[in-house]
């Protein structure tokens, strides 16, 4: 039994250290080799070997468990306070994020939101004592396996980041950059012009509204340029790229077949007719057969008749 | 019936053995009655069109042999042991200075084709995008073509006009090369500058080639080139490697240039080595091997710095070969069990595609050497291909309804979007309207839904035959890449396939289908292993640049698959070209069923001897006669007065002889001139490899009377075989010691007879027995 929960011990404590080497980037390498402290870890491998086993039926079992812990295992009231506000803030952008996933607007409709919540964790995650001297960092970031506060957010990042909301949003989360809100403009008298001549004829519309598409076309193009695209404007410039061609059909015309075909077989024309002349006037390369000179067999003559020819 | 005639009066000495009717050169006895036929074709000029079965007069044997005379016996005992440490030391040196060389010259062609093709598509996008909206797209496929066109003309020029020995790929050059045939000009500084600027004109010109192969030509010659230490073209002589300055040395050096060449296209320094391996294998010790690879991984190295510069993250040696491959990772490596008789079928196909390829390409080299012979007119035909070429692209983008979304991970350089919707892109157009390179990276890494079927199978069929078309026309161009986009197309074509036949049926193993990428490397495998029919280098070669050992053995199952069914067929497509020159090429072995024949019937005879103590004026005359381009002379003692011929004493060349005439090494000369000099073995290297022909050394009519003693010079013991060893006996000396000339003698050691290579090379097993091929002036 001893044996078993040494080794288990071993097990958490290597899970730990793998997760921390390679999960956070925020953790410099002292605070990690800190983290391998035997003393701390060992205790911290008590807590995740009772936390995680516990079956989940009997919770008031492990609460008692839990308050029975000595005092300086015991989270701190102010980290209790730092997790509630984190779990409200973490709703709250959620909240945001839900409604706004079809037509992409979560860049535009969350930002602030987002930088409440990253707000929040950095409070957490920070070095600084808070009352009492208690630093929250470790008790609530990575004292088990599971990381949850960690990993919750670190999924909302991830998120942000393949969002690129960055590039559309000012660096402290207060507005949408200009170049975003120039783009929304643009976007919006596209957009009032396809429903202008939406109920008429669609060549109308093709023809009417090719400027302003054109517009924001390159201005699209000159955005990706600069790396100043989110999936909001992304998304927006392609639902109106689907419009423009599927619905209204504005792409171009396939028209000049007659030419394109004409051009192409006259090039293929051609070479018929350099290999054909090559063929008839130029003069077939002939090759000089020359004659070894060879040893007489028994019974050859060939020899002889060579040297006579 | 006018086709067995024809087949008869081309194969084997016809006219030899026609009067005598014995069965020396065609084994079977059913093609007896046919050689009453051929005396009715005696009286025909001796003039016959170009065809496979002739071996030409001007290539000759490399002298690999050490030339043992006293003059090398007397430096050896000069030499002190320090000065063989040093030559060990300086060889490595050539080997590092060899693959640093190659690297370079990788890079260069590198970064240039890369520089100038992004200027040629993006002129042709801008230009199609401007059209597409007004109208008038003619116009950007005649610019398109106009473009193709010059650079190809610039390319087809310098090479048909310059250096012919440059076009194409130059393996089967330096095939030949390492089998020990000299190929006049191919290891020449001009060639390597036409090589290198030639392969950027065809490869910025969009012709169906690739410039891998060229690197392997251009490491030859930079080898050829630096273990020289002097350059003949460019009149510079640093005087250092004099040593290295003979056959025997230099070819290994070549060899290493080869490596390092394949090494820094793929970036596969070990299938560098194996390739010189397989091509030069039969003068090989593990010394020369451990060089060859110090070269291959010094020029990967190279490659991978000066790119990793060029990409602005200095030091960064993640980069390997001309052609990356691409990562191959994640899902994609898996492969099951059951998916190898898929690969085996892959294989089969590729061979036979292989083959129809090798076939094709095969009459038109014959056309093309019989009819398209003038610089001109090749230059013409190449300009004609690039704007064909371009036509066929553009048409097949035009006509293309393949519209594909562009998605954050397609790596597309030039989009095209034609008449697709705005936001995608027209797939035939990454296949035709990039680098063939990157056209094959998109086939093995873009995610499956990338190219419908329709788009892959006409590439396919188009790009076959333009590859086909352009393999072997004036312009220096590898054969590689082609080989590789064609089965990389059709590979991943079957892939799809696959993956929509099967998934009516089980939802998982659909997922081990789903990734067409797998498919089209091993499509890939097989059209380039169905052409070239290399084994264990290319195996390594497509392993390391794939960079997956996981691949090796499926890999491997389908080189092999397509080797044995294209050789069913038709030989490699080197072979061809080896063959279509008229190279006196050494295989392996001896032809199967020629063990009949003996040194009596395959020597020279009778054979021009000198004597021991000469007479200038016989040398010169002999020396002179342009009917008999003799390169070796028995040297023999005259037994008494008797008209016997004479003893066998040693063997002398002729650009010894050559030599000699030129320093004037009479025995009347030394005898009144005591201060003179002696020559030394110095004075022949100096004049390596390019000996002046004998016209330009002035004898006078006293000098010819003099004598001339070749006891010193000649080798005194030459190899000699009696009259009735049998032809296979002669062939494993030949190749196993790098032979050049072997001397027949009789019991009394007088000789009788002399082998040389195109006596050995003439005999080949043809589809019905044994047939021997003929001499010619080409």
């Amino acid at each position: 039994m001893s044996l078993y929960k040494s080794c288990l011990f071993l097990l958490f404590s290597l899970i730990d250290i793998n997760v921390f080497a390679s999960g956070d980037v925020n953790f410099t390498p002292s605070e990690a080799t800190n983290q391998m402290n035997p003393a701390l870890s060992s205790s911290a491998a008590g807590v995740v070997n009772s936390a995680v086993f516990k079956p989940f039926a009997d919770s008031v079992f492990s609460l008692n468990l839990l308050s029975s812990f000595p005092e300086d295992l015991e989270i701190s009231d102010y980290c209790v306070e730092l997790l509630n506000i984190f779990g409200q803030r973490y709703v709250d952008y959620v909240k945001c994020l839900v409604p706004a996933a079809r037509p992409v607007k979560v860049c535009q409709n969350c930002f602030s939101t987002y930088g409440i919540l990253v707000d929040t964790y950095q409070n957490i995650s920070s070095d600084q004592m808070g009352p009492g001297n208690v630093s929250c960092r470790d008790s609530l970031l990575r004292s088990d396996r599971l990381m949850l506060v960690y990993q919750l957010y670190s999924n909302l990042e991830d998120l942000w980041e393949k969002s690129n909301c960055d590039h559309c949003i000012t660096a402290t989360f207060q507005s949408l950059t200009n170049t975003t809100l120039y783009f929304m403009t643009v976007l919006n008298q596209t957009i009032t012009c396809f429903d202008q001549y939406k109920e008429r004829n669609h060549t109308e519309l093709c023809k009417n509204c090719k400027n302003t598409y054109r517009g924001l076309n390159e201005l699209y193009g000159r955005m990706e340029k600069n790396h100043t695209l989110c999936i909001d404007i992304e998304d927006a410039m392609n639902m109106t790229r689907k419009l423009w061609s599927k619905n209204f059909n504005c792409s171009f015309p396939r028209e000049e077949t007659v030419a394109v075909i004409a051009v192409s077989s006259f090039m293929l024309f051609l070479p018929i007719i350099f290999y054909l002349s090559s063929f008839l006037h130029s003069e077939q390369k002939k090759r000089k057969l020359i004659h070894p000179k060879r040893a007489k067999s028994y019974n050859s003559l060939m020899n002889i008749q060579d040297k006579l020819s | 019936m006018a086709n067995i005639t024809k087949k008869v009066s081309w194969s084997s000495r016809a006219d030899e053995s026609a009067a005598a009717g014995e069965s020396t050169p065609l084994l079977n006895g059913s093609e007896q009655p046919q050689h009453s036929r051929q005396d009715s074709l005696r009286g025909r000029p001796k003039e016959i069109p170009h065809n496979e079965k002739l071996l030409s007069l001007k290539y000759e044997s490399l002298d690999y042999d050490n030339i043992e005379n006293q003059l090398f016996l007397e430096e050896e005992r000069r030499m002190s042991y320090m000065g063989f440490r040093c030559l060990e030391i300086s060889r490595w040196v050539v080997c590092g200075l060899i693959g640093i060389l190659t690297g370079l010259i990788a890079c260069f062609i590198d970064i240039v084709v890369e520089q100038l093709a992004g200027i040629k598509y993006q002129l042709i996008k801008e230009n199609i995008e401007k059209f597409t909206e007004t109208g008038g797209l003619s116009i950007s496929l005649i610019l398109w073509a106009v473009l193709n066109f010059t650079f190809v003309m610039v390319g087809a020029i310098i090479v048909a006009f310059f250096e012919p020995i440059a076009a194409g790929s130059g393996i089967p050059q330096i095939k030949c090369y390492l089998n020990g045939v000299k190929i006049p000009r191919v290891v020449r500084l001009k060639t390597l500058v036409i090589k290198v600027c030639g392969v950027i004109c065809s490869v910025v010109g969009g012709l169906a080639v690739g410039k891998e192969g060229p690197m392997i030509h251009s490491g030859a010659v930079v080898a050829a080139g630096v273990s020289q230490g002097r350059s003949t073209s460019l009149k510079r002589d640093f005087k250092i490697f004099e040593y290295f300055r003979r056959d025997t040395e230099k070819r290994d050096f070549v060899s290493a240039g080869a490596a390092a060449g394949v090494s820094a296209a793929f970036g596969a320094p070990v299938g560098g080595v194996l390739f010189s391996l397989e091509e030069g294998a039969s003068f090989w010790n593990q010394m020369l091997t451990w060089r060859i690879f110090f070269a291959s991984m010094i020029s990967t190295f190279t490659l991978n710095f000066v790119l990793s510069i060029y990409h602005s993250h200095a030091g960064d040696l993640s980069n390997p070969g001309l052609i990356n491959f691409g990562r191959f990772e994640g899902d994609s490596v898996t492969y099951n069990l059951y998916e190898i008789p898929l690969f085996i079928a892959m294989g089969a196909i590729g061979g036979f595609l292989g083959a129809l390829f090798n076939v094709l390409n095969y009459w038109l080299t014959i056309f093309r050497i019989r009819y398209v012979h003038r610089p001109c007119l090749q230059v013409m035909e190449a300009m004609l291909v690039a704007a064909v070429t371009a036509t066929v692209s553009f048409t097949m983008i035009y006509f293309s309804n393949d519209c594909q979304p562009l998605g954050p991970e397609s790596t597309e350089e030039y989009p095209l979007q034609l008449f697709c919707a705005d936001g995608e892109y027209n797939s035939m157009a990454t296949a035709f309207f990039n680098t063939p390179e990157r056209s094959v990276r998109s086939l093995f890494h873009n995610q499956p839904g990338t190219y419908n079927p329709l788009t892959l199978g006409l590439f396919t069929l188009t790009y076959f035959f333009l590859a086909c078309w352009t393999y072997g026309l004036a312009v220096s161009a590898g054969v590689f890449i082609p080989s590789l986009l064609i089965g990389a197309a059709w590979g991943r074509l079957f892939g799809i396939l696959l993956a929509s036949t099967s998934s009516g049926g089980a939802q998982h193993s659909n997922a081990i289908w789903a990734d067409p990428g797998k498919y089209a490397l091993i499509g890939a495998a097989a059209q380039l292993g169905g052409i070239v029919r290399m084994t264990l280098s290319l195996t390594v070669i497509m392993v390391e640049a794939t960079g997956n050992v996981t691949y090796g053995l499926p890999i491997m199952l389908v080189l092999m698959t397509a080797k044995i069914v294209g050789d069913y067929f038709e030989e490699g497509l080197y072979d061809i070209h080896i063959k279509l020159q008229s190279v006196p090429f050494l295989h392996w072995e001896a032809p199967a069923t020629s063990h009949w024949l003996t040194a009596r019937e395959v020597m020279s005879s009778p054979v021009t001897c000198l004597n021991r103590i000469e007479k200038v004026g016989t040398i010169v005359d002999i020396l002179s006669n342009t009917s008999t381009n003799h390169n070796g002379f028995p040297v023999v003692v005259q037994v008494l007065e008797s008209d016997e011929p004479a003893k066998l004493c040693g063997l002398i060349l002729r650009s010894q002889l050559i030599v000699l005439l030129k320093h004037k090494v009479f025995v009347e000369l030394a005898r009144s001139r005591l201060t003179r000099r002696k020559l030394q073995l110095k004075d022949f290297r100096d004049a390596y490899p390019r000996f002046p022909p004998i016209q330009s050394i002035h004898v006078s009519q006293d000098e010819r009377e003099c004598m001339m003693d070749l006891t010193e010079f000649m080798n005194p013991t030459p190899y000699t075989v009696p009259q009735e060893t049998s032809l296979p006996r002669v062939f494993k000396l030949f190749r196993a010691l790098g032979l050049r000339h072997l001397v027949v003698a009789d019991d009394e050691n007088r000789v009788v007879g002399l082998v040389t290579r195109k006596d050995l090379a003439r005999y080949h097993l043809g589809k019905h027995g044994l047939e021997e091929l003929q001499l010619a002036q080409t």
